[in-house]
């Protein structure tokens, strides 16, 4: 069974943006494609369009010489086109089973016979009787899969497959994505990974700014001549920063550290214990959802715990709020840009402004001192390179990148001792990451500490000095990031053992 | 005090009867919830339901045109909520509250010409066993149709979201409507199909109001019902079988309540009144309390407005 793909021209424009630029790919069954760029690049509004999600201004697309129209989801799935997307389509609430019954016409137990099948061909192995948040992301993405498969498809598109997964589950993943194209289904791959287009493809497509770049084998190419490709110029890659001699003065201290949550969605914490000292970062590592922003939101103190399980610079600090904990000169950067962080909605200088420091002087008898306040985002602005020069724009309409570094420059300014940081270059582009990492590093040259809780691997045995996991709320023991190996960080992650 | 074991049975009968209209429009809003979508309107579809069984029956004549007729105005009120939320995407809350006060303003207009005029007798089921066996006959035996379907309508319910096809799909919609659209399903259309079906259930439960409960038109006359049945559906984690529980206590206590007052037993009055939504509550709230399974049942989607984008 031979599968032949084509689109042909496709252009696809939202208000203010090309996002596919008149692009033509061909795709033949047999072989696995990358499709790379960065975030931004036009690959998702790509995928859509080949899911019938959405529809294209112009373009055509051929399965097997014949033209496909997608209006729908529908059509995609009729024409034995499968998809996965990056944010799962699932139903949380729903059983394993039922997520899998509502788009299929099999009845119940002839479905479910189909169901093991697969998943004894595949050697996976899920409870179908039980609701989809108590997967994790890995099984998830299971259930995706086996979605697809159900309706044997010739085509199947990955996006983004790997950002939820851990090294081990990745390595799975691609061990069955190399089997189902032995099998002959199409498999087409979307990531902004080199690393993995190269361990896993056999031709790559690079898409910039809505367009297509270049189309080759993967074995003309290599991690440097791809990453050139997909951002355009030539990067330096930021060096790993030289461990420093740390200091040995201690700034934090969690001792047995407790949450438990009522809420079914988080995570309890049990036991935590660190310390960092001066001119020192930490990494914390984990699969997003093992507690980290549980965590996180007790460092910071939007989650009050006990007194005495926080000394911080010999204060103890457990029962501060956010605000009281910034006057001990502690800084705090949090996961989602828009939600937490800023407020959407509201200008550059008036996020900025959100950082009340009694030393800042922004509020005269209880008066918005608004020549004040933008005199400073100005400075935040320049000293942190973020490209815009017009402080009354709204915050919603800066990218990821500058906002970003609006966030960490506004942190930064008032030079706190401690910067934590939760998962600083989620979305970000490369050039966005390099700066963001370059001054991570810089903060720890001032002999000033970071808390680094990423899901990002790389990230963190780039940055860090010591490194832990936090797995199902547990902390690993802390390992000096020199002994520390990603396939190691992977098991641990994983909720595995290393000696 | 003597307990006749047939008293006891008929206070148990006039506690169900007061239960039905909580029960039905408590159904159709659970399945409206269901699906992702909050309609405040319940109380106003209610009262169009009453004004309309009431005009049709004294205008027609006819009891099954009556019944059904205010279904249909049910359904056409809750076409002008779903038309707006769905369509036009307005915050649901809003108009939800604007589709309540209409309805009452709408039926006070209506009903001007047909107050004071009596109801018909609405015909009941079984009523040759009513006397049959003692305390249980009377509750058993001799009821509207609408009662017996108010009180198979919580397992039917049940039994739809949690065996049938459509059931899995509207709980899938009020779950993650871009999942669901992503998958294919037309959230739009399975959210209009079930606010009209909340509609439908609103305007019968009003129609039971009027033209059996208490067969006349009072303005005004669904006094609140259509708030409570809201708060079942909430207290209850949209779950039907708890709606039932929790419209029997509400009734039950409402009717004891009453008998207090008029046995003269010496606690204040207001008090007394306040009881019946107060223990409700608190009974439903109690027995509700697995937050794992409060996780479970609510609709995560819940007055949150889809719309696609293209």
């Amino acid at each position: 069974m031979n599968t032949n793909l084509k689109i042909s021209n496709i252009t696809k424009i939202y208000p203010g943006c090309i996002a596919n630029d008149n692009v033509s790919l061909e795709f033949e069954s047999g072989k696995i494609y990358a499709l790379l760029g960065e975030n931004g690049a036009g690959k998702s509004t790509l995928v859509k369009v080949l899911s019938g999600v959405i529809m294209p201004d112009e373009g055509e697309i051929f399965l097997n010489k014949k033209i496909l129209k997608l209006n729908s989801p529908i059509d995609a799935k009729k024409n034995d086109i499968g998809m996965v997307f990056q944010h799962f389509n699932l139903f949380e609430t729903l059983s394993v089973f039922e997520n899998l019954i509502i788009d299929s016409d099999e009845a119940g137990h002839s479905l479910r016979e189909k169901i093991q099948l697969i998943m004894e061909k595949y050697n996976f192995s899920i409870n179908l009787d039980i609701p989809v948040l108590n997967l994790s992301a890995g099984q998830k993405q299971k259930v995706e899969i086996i979605r697809s498969l159900i309706r044997n498809p010739k085509v199947l598109i990955m996006d983004e497959p790997t950002s939820v997964l851990t090294e081990q589950e990745t390595s799975e993943l691609f061990l069955s994505l190399k089997k189902f194209s032995e099998e002959g289904i199409l498999i087409i791959y979307i990531t902004h990974k080199l690393k993995e287009v190269m361990q896993l493809c056999d031709e790559v497509a690079v898409m910039r700014k809505g367009k297509l770049v270049s189309v080759s084998l993967i074995k003309d190419e290599n991690i440097e001549s791809l990453a050139n490709k997909m951002v355009g110029q030539n990067l330096k890659a930021v060096k790993k920063k030289k461990l420093s001699t740390s200091t040995s003065i201690q700034l934090i201290k969690i001792t047995n550290l407790n949450f438990t949550s009522e809420d079914p969605f988080e995570t309890n914490l049990k036991n935590i214990n660190f310390s960092v000292n001066r001119g020192e970062c930490l990494g914390i590592a984990g699969i997003s959802g093992n507690g980290q922003s549980e965590l996180f939101q007790i460092l910071s103190g939007e989650i009050i715990s006990e007194r005495n399980s926080i000394e911080f610079n010999k204060y103890f600090i457990g029962d501060l709020n956010p605000q009281e904990r910034r006057k001990y000169l502690m800084a705090f950067s949090p996961e989602d840009r828009l939600e937490q962080a800023a407020i959407p909605q509201m200008k550059i200088f008036e996020n900025v402004a959100l950082n009340n420091f009694k030393s800042s002087n922004f509020f005269n008898n209880g008066l918005i001192n608004e020549s004040r306040i933008k005199e400073h985002a100005k400075k935040i602005i320049t000293d942190f390179n973020v490209n815009t020069d017009n402080i009354e724009l709204k915050s919603q309409f800066l990218s990821g990148g500058n906002l970003q570094k609006l966030i960490i420059g506004r942190e930064l300014i008032t030079s706190p001792d401690l910067l934590i940081c939760f998962n600083p270059t989620w979305g970000l582009d490369v050039g966005a990451i390099n700066y963001i990492h370059e001054t991570l590093i810089k903060i720890n040259d001032q002999n000033k500490s970071i808390i680094l809780i990423s899901t990002d691997t790389d990230e963190l045995l780039k940055l860090s000095d010591k490194i832990s996991v936090i797995h199902k709320g547990k902390l690993s023991k802390i390992m000096n990031s020199d002994e520390v190996t990603s396939e190691k960080l992977g098991i641990l992650m994983g909720g595995g053992e290393i000696d | 005090m003597i307990i006749d074991i047939n008293f006891v049975g008929l206070i148990i009968t006039s506690i169900m009867a007061s239960s039905v209209p909580l029960i039905l429009a408590s159904c159709g809003e659970l399945i409206t919830e269901r699906s992702g979508v909050l309609n405040l309107g319940v109380e106003g579809m209610m009262i169009i339901g009453a004004i309309s069984g009431f005009a049709l029956m004294t205008v027609t004549g006819s009891l099954v045109i009556a019944v059904f007729g205010a279904m249909l105005a049910g359904v056409l009120i809750s076409t002008i909520f779903a038309f707006l939320t769905q369509t036009l995407i307005t915050n649901h809350v809003a108009t939800g509250l604007a589709l309540t006060i209409f309805g009452i303003g709408i039926s006070a207009m209506i009903g001007k010409n047909f107050v004071g005029i009596p109801g018909k007798e609405f015909p009941v089921l079984f009523g040759s066993l009513k006397d049959a066996i003692p305390f249980l006959s009377p509750i058993l035996f001799g009821h509207s149709i609408v009662f017996y379907f108010a009180f198979a309508l919580p397992f039917i319910t049940n039994y739809f979201l949690k065996k049938t096809k459509i059931g899995l799909i509207v709980r899938a919609v009020g779950d993650s409507p871009d999942s669901a659209s992503n998958q294919g399903i037309n959230v739009r259309l399975v959210r209009y199909l079930c606010i009209l079906y909340g509609g439908a259930m609103c305007g019968l439960a009003g129609a039971y109001l009027s033209m059996i409960y208490t067969p006349q038109w009072i303005e005004n006359m669904t006094g609140g019902r259509g708030w409570i049945a809201l708060a079942l559906v909430v207290f209850s984690t949209w779950n039907p079988i708890k709606i039932l529980i929790g419209a029997m206590i509400f009734g039950g206590l409402t009717i004891i309540q009453f008998h207090m007052q008029a046995i003269g037993v010496r606690i204040p009055v207001q008090f007394l009144t306040a009881l019946p939504y107060i223990v409700t509550i608190i009974v439903l709230v109690v027995i509700s309390r697995d937050s794992r399974k409060i996780r479970l049942s609510t609709p995560s989607s819940l007055g949150k407005s889809f719309y696609k984008d293209n």
